[in-house]
């Protein structure tokens, strides 16, 4: 039977959620470390090591270091392990300034000066990105689930209709009340950036009636490139959609802040993202 | 001097337990949250609107909680008054949360203690044929998971919900999957009886192997569930006097500064709060010890055998835990209740005007009250704070850690019972660090 670890760094613990809610791996797996689960100690030797959450403090940076060395497969999980994630965002340097002066503690591991991605201090075999991965995706993982479809897009995954006569001419989002179901949330005036979105977590968010902030990453077609083509993309869509102003758009988009730049660019802030190929992402 | 350092488990996030003994002697008991992500910094300059997709990721566990202050903030500060069947939606998230937290508090992190095994995974291996425990850990998942189909039914997504918008939902619940959540929810509630009752079962015969229950002596307790029927969408802050059964505070969440004293340590990230004072607790016990009834028929038989067995209120700290199978058992009921009314025949929203000002946002989380205070300037959030239940806890924790080491340690020697029940302790407080902390 394989083995598997979950070593949890600096995160919300969301991805391990995630993971005991697909509980199909229960008989099929042994789940050997995960401390929200089990009590142990350290990692011992294993198949699989999936790691979620970035590196914060100087102990995330030990355990994860140590981790690696006894797995043989190794797999970042979520937005924060991937790209830094929501914590990232206090590496913007207004933020540190205010975040370095209040969290001066003593016996307590130390915070490191930036966080990182795990890929910024081990090799990764393969990513598994989201904010949390579905149940699903971590099956895909765990049994290398060779079956496993997905559209490209959360876009294509979505299912609303778009539609030609009805083009906003500005953002206004939730401000209008009621979201009109199975049309485009682009038709509506939501920043909604499903299009350029990897697929595979079948779109829940849009269904239920709101926009698609990104969490999965950018999509194949965008992975391996620069962020500014990827913005593009994004400007097109809304410029062949809405009759929104580009610069309004481009404000949104580039907020940083705003919630889709947590899960999508969120470690381009320090302009020194490593490109991960496609091939190793899910 | 000895400076024993307790590494912890089966709690959400990354805290440890440091005892300081000299001369045999307890010298401190310190519970130290190690993580810190400063959020509180971080959404500065964040669009106020965005705020309740960005604080779900303080905590994938308590997610739900802060998803609903958060829109409740925002709805003060615009003064926006969402529509009843918004209101019935939000409230079924809360119950999706309560049934996922206390089912994973429950079975997943304490139910191993009562069988002395490493995780719920290991409980059947090492029981008899035909034992209550067979099926155990598929059977807690299961239970478990209702409440994640819930919230992912009534939030959109299932760890981080969406749904929830100032001025109401974005999306009613259709009648077929409110059908098919509402048969799964009643397939699931003698499920989780069942599971309850080897739970308490095993929590009598652990009491008595042990000859305690824990720290025990009188607290006070705070709580936003309401005095009469339970209230998890968060009602006027309660807090029952360290002194009799009443209660001797109500204050709504903007108020908290002038009855809650909040500090922080040199050894936590997390900050501490007290009452005049006094020690308070938050969490499953409080909500138990203040609310009157819980008004559903299973739910209130517990209550009825709880108060019966351990008075009003209740103190010793291993009830919280036994508190926690009660609401396990109110919320799935309180559920299937609220999935009987049509939930998609209204708008669920109504429009608004942002506007800038200062709010606050109450919920009864599974931890207990948390609040959410932001104020916003030119449609930005120029300040934000979250005040975390887990940081009620705080000295409760200390004071109960202290008594459980100054059982265990003396001065010949220190027993090795002791890093056992600095596990029980915690657990029974379900501390959430990666909120404490944030």
């Amino acid at each position: 039977m394989k083995r598997f670890a979950v070593l949890q760094l600096s995160g919300c613990a969301g991805c391990e959620v995630s993971l005991i809610n697909a509980d199909e791996w229960v008989d099929q797996l042994e789940l050997v470390y995960m401390p929200l689960v089990i009590s142990a100690y350290d990692v011992p030797e294993v198949d699989v090591l999936l790691i979620s959450g970035g590196v914060r403090t100087d102990e995330d940076l030990y355990k994860l270091r140590q981790a690696v060395k006894r797995a043989k497969q190794v797999v970042a999980v979520g937005t924060c392990a991937i790209s830094g994630g929501v914590a990232n965002l206090g590496d913007r340097d207004e933020v540190r300034a205010l975040f370095l002066a209040g969290t001066q503690r003593h016996h307590v591991p130390r915070l490191l000066p930036k966080s990182h991605p795990v890929d910024t201090y081990v090799p990764i075999d393969l990513y598994l990105p989201g904010c949390p991965p579905t149940s699903e995706l971590f099956m895909a993982v765990l049994q290398e689930d060779r079956d496993f479809q997905a559209s490209k897009t959360v876009c294509q995954e979505c299912g609303r209709k778009k539609l030609r006569d009805m083009r906003p001419e500005h953002l206004v989002g939730f401000q209008q009340g009621h979201v009109l179901p199975d049309i485009c949330l682009i038709n509506q005036g939501y920043l909604c950036v499903g299009s350029s979105t990897r697929g595979g977590c079948r779109a829940p968010c849009t269904r239920a009636g709101h926009p698609c902030v990104g969490c999965r990453g950018p999509s194949d077609v965008f992975i391996e490139q620069e962020s500014e083509v990827w913005l593009k993309s994004i400007k097109r869509v809304f410029s062949s959609m809405t009759d929104v102003p580009e610069a309004e758009i481009d404000e949104a988009l580039r907020s940083p802040q705003l919630a889709l730049f947590l899960f999508q660019f969120s470690d381009y802030a320090s302009g020194d993202r490593l490109v991960r190929p496609k091939d190793k992402v899910l | 001097m000895a400076t024993l350092t307790f590494p912890l488990s089966r709690i959400e996030g990354h805290a440890q337990v440091v005892i300081e003994v000299r001369n045999g002697e307890v010298a401190s008991a310190h519970f130290q949250a190690t993580e810190y992500r400063g959020f509180e910094y971080l959404v500065q300059g964040a669009p106020a609107e965005q705020m309740p997709v960005i604080v779900p990721r303080i905590c994938g566990v308590c997610s739900t909680a802060h998803h609903v202050a958060s829109v409740k903030t925002l709805e003060d500060i615009f003064e926006v008054t969402p529509p009843p069947v918004a209101l019935e939606i939000r409230e079924l998230l809360m119950l999706g949360q309560l049934i996922q937290n206390q089912a994973t508090s429950l079975f997943i992190f304490t139910m191993p203690d009562r069988f002395g095994v490493a995780s719920i995974l290991d409980v059947e291996d090492s029981a008899p044929e035909g034992d209550a425990t067979a099926g155990i850990a598929a059977r807690a998942l299961q239970v478990r998971q209702v409440g994640t189909h819930l919230i992912t039914v009534a939030g959109g997504q299932f760890i981080h919900p969406v749904k929830a918008v100032v001025g109401g939902v974005t999306s009613g619940i259709v009648p077929e999957a409110a059908e098919k959540m509402r048969d799964e929810l009643v397939r699931a509630l003698p499920v989780a009886c069942e599971l309850f009752d080897t739970y308490w079962q095993a929590s009598l015969e652990m009491g008595a192997r042990l000859g305690t229950w824990g720290d025990d002596a009188p607290a006070c307790y705070i709580s936003a569930i309401g005095a009469e029927e339970p209230r998890y969408y968060g009602d006027k802050i309660r807090v029952l006097g360290c002194q009799g059964g009443d209660v001797c505070a109500v204050f709504p969440p903007g108020a908290y500064e002038s009855h809650l004293t909040v500090e922080e340590t040199e050894y936590s990230y997390a900050h501490r709060t007290s009452y005049m004072g006094n020690v308070i607790r938050a969490n499953s016990l409080a909500r138990v010890n203040i609310v009157e009834r819980l008004g559903t028929p299973r739910a209130e038989v517990y209550l009825g055998a709880f108060r019966e067995a351990f008075g009003q209120p209740a103190h010793a700290i291993l009830l919280f835990d036994l508190a926690r199978g009660i609401e396990l058992v109110y919320a799935i009921e309180r559920a299937i209740t609220i999935l009987e009314n049509r939930l998609d025949d209204e708008e669920t929203a109504v429009s608004y005007t942002p506007r800038d000002g200062e709010g606050y946002g109450l919920v009864e989380a599974p931890r207990g009250p948390l609040i959410h205070h932001y104020r916003v300037e030119q449609g930005k959030i120029a300040r934000a704070e979250f005040i975390i239940p887990t940081v009620h806890n705080m000295m409760a924790i200390e004071r109960a850690l202290r008594v459980a080491a100054e059982r265990y340690v003396n001065t010949d020697r220190v027993s090795l019972e002791l890093e056992r029940a600095v596990g029980r302790v915690v657990r029974a407080f379900d501390p959430c660090i990666a909120c404490a902390t944030h």
